[in-house]
């Protein structure tokens, strides 16, 4: 085994509690992290599925011909964002109108004519919903003669396009803030470690070693300190993941549509091997002779 | 082999050493003697690039003070086995590990270290000592494992400061046939010492310092 080695794994015992207390901290800061990575992961993940759910629906005047509506749906098709079109003609919107109220169908007592006008369901394409496209591509459809209104869910796309930014805003200055707050714990850790070897440091500078090996040793303990965090953290999301969530999702069904990919369990130990050979990188500095 | 050219060297308040010149050739044992503040230890310091000359140039082989930069001083370090005055030994590891420090920062196989370690302990008579902890030591004990550390990769210089400081005269003795033994294979030694005792009938070349200057130079 190499000296380096050698030297960092007694390091690692000696300093036992020094490390796991270190390692216990980077475990709670990386466990931040993943959960704030994991719900951006999903929120933007439901907004590159607004496409397949969201609609545009223009409503076409009265008493247009079977021809006038097929030009209108022609105008329709070729503008950039649409992705499919869908003709809903009068009497299909009745229908579909007394299908959804079948339980409530008073509501509709009364009515001798039906009342609705024909319309286009649009589906756009996946880079066109967004809050100004989808504005833009209204305003347009809107400008069509035979046209007499256009509707869909504006505040829903704010709503969520608004969250999407806020939550990656606020995940950014979060996992940087906890980026840094693992550095400096793993910074403070190795300082601590070469101070209380700084005799050594010296007399090993004095015979003739390297910058290298002299900074190896903290580099591994580093770097181990890290992953054992990594590992800690890991686990823990593991144990969060199955005790809580998974139970949560089994009576509260909107936890089934959250996704939690596996790769974040494996992502952790490197994150903080990464971190902790940052941190004591940091730590040793420049050694001077 | 050590060349010192019009070297000065000025702390704060103090100059340390003034105009030196001098040349120590290869395989050659010299004392350098002189009172405490004489220069002594600087002047070994100058050489191991501990410090450096405000004034001169030192060569040592094929190392020049005024070219040395943080890559090459642990090279030439490498070159110089050094006997410091307070020792420098590491309490919490034992003799064998002390001694082969200075072959493992050369990144040589632990097969090597071991073989080269003993021997180092066996030519200070301390092949017995292996496990010990310095504590546990005489002064005279851990002042041979200090040279044993020094010459352990055998270096082409070895430099020794106050060697016998707070030996008493027979172990000092010992402690000097040890240094001509070294010398013997051709290793260049060089003692900063205040005790006259250890160059007395050496028939070896010894440099007076004082206030930090050559004050003249003799033969034992």
């Amino acid at each position: 085994m190499p000296y380096s080695v050698r030297v960092a794994l007694k390091s690692l015992w000696h300093e036992r509690w020094v490390n796991i207390l270190s390692a216990l901290t980077i475990a709670i800061a990386l466990v931040v992290m993943a959960l704030i990575a994991l719900s951006i992961y999903n929120i933007d993940l439901f907004s590159r599925r607004l496409p397949e759910r969201f609609s545009v629906v223009a409503y076409l005047n009265n008493g247009l011909s079977e021809k006038d509506s097929q030009d209108i749906i022609d105008l329709i098709k070729k503008h950039s964002s649409v992705g499919k079109v869908r003709y809903i003609s009068r009497a299909d919107a009745w229908k579909e109108l007394k299908t959804s109220l079948r339980d409530a169908d008073y509501i509709l007592e009364g009515l001798d004519e039906n009342p609705l006008p024909a319309s286009i369901e649009i589906k756009l394409k996946r880079g066109a919903v967004g809050p100004d496209s989808v504005k833009a591509f209204v305003a347009d459809i809107r400008k069509i003669n035979g046209i007499e209104d256009v509707q869909y869910g504006e505040g829903i796309v704010r709503y969520i396009y608004s969250i999407k930014t806020g939550i990656q805003t606020m995940g950014i200055i979060l996992t940087a803030i906890m980026l840094a707050g693992i550095i400096f714990i793993c910074y403070s850790t190795v300082k601590i470690l070469f101070y209380r070897r700084n005799e050594e440091i010296e007399t090993l500078k004095l015979l003739g070693a390297t910058r290298g090996f002299i900074r190896m040793p903290f580099v591994i303990e580093g770097g181990a300190v890290g992953v054992l965090g990594g590992i800690i953290s890991a686990t823990l999301l593991f144990a969060f993941y199955n005790s809580v969530f998974y139970r949560l999702s089994m009576t509260m069904p909107i936890f089934r549509s959250i996704t939690f990919p596996s790769e974040v369990y494996l992502s952790l130990p490197v994150a903080g091997l990464f971190l902790g050979i940052t941190g004591a990188l940091v730590a040793i500095g420049r050694i001077r002779y | 082999m050590i060349h010192f050219q019009d070297v000065s060297k000025f702390y704060e308040t103090t100059t340390a050493l003034r105009n030196i010149n001098l040349s120590i050739e290869k395989g050659e044992m010299a004392f350098i003697t002189g009172p405490s503040g004489a220069g002594k230890t600087t002047l070994l310091k100058l050489i191991y690039a501990a410090d450096f000359p405000d004034r001169g140039v030192i060569s040592i082989n094929e190392w020049s003070t005024d070219r040395l930069d943080g890559s090459s001083i642990p090279l030439l370090r490498r070159s110089i086995g050094i006997v410091f005055q307070d020792f420098r030994l590491l309490l919490n590891k034992n003799v064998f590990d002390n001694v082969a420090l200075a072959l493992r920062i050369r990144n040589i196989s632990e097969k090597e270290v071991k073989a080269q370690c003993l021997e180092a302990l066996r030519m200070v008579n301390l092949r017995h000592k292996t496990d010990s902890l310095p504590s546990t030591l005489s002064g005279g004990e851990q002042q041979r494992v200090v040279i044993a550390r020094a010459i352990a990769a055998d270096p082409v210089i070895l430099l020794a400061d106050e060697p016998t400081g707070n030996l008493d005269p027979d172990t000092a003795q010992g402690i000097m046939r040890i240094f001509r033994e070294i010398n013997a294979r051709g290793t260049t030694v060089l003692i900063a010492t205040h005790n006259r005792d250890l160059f007395r009938e050496t028939g070896k070349r010894i440099i007076r310092l004082e206030g930090g200057t050559i004050v003249g130079e003799d033969r034992g």
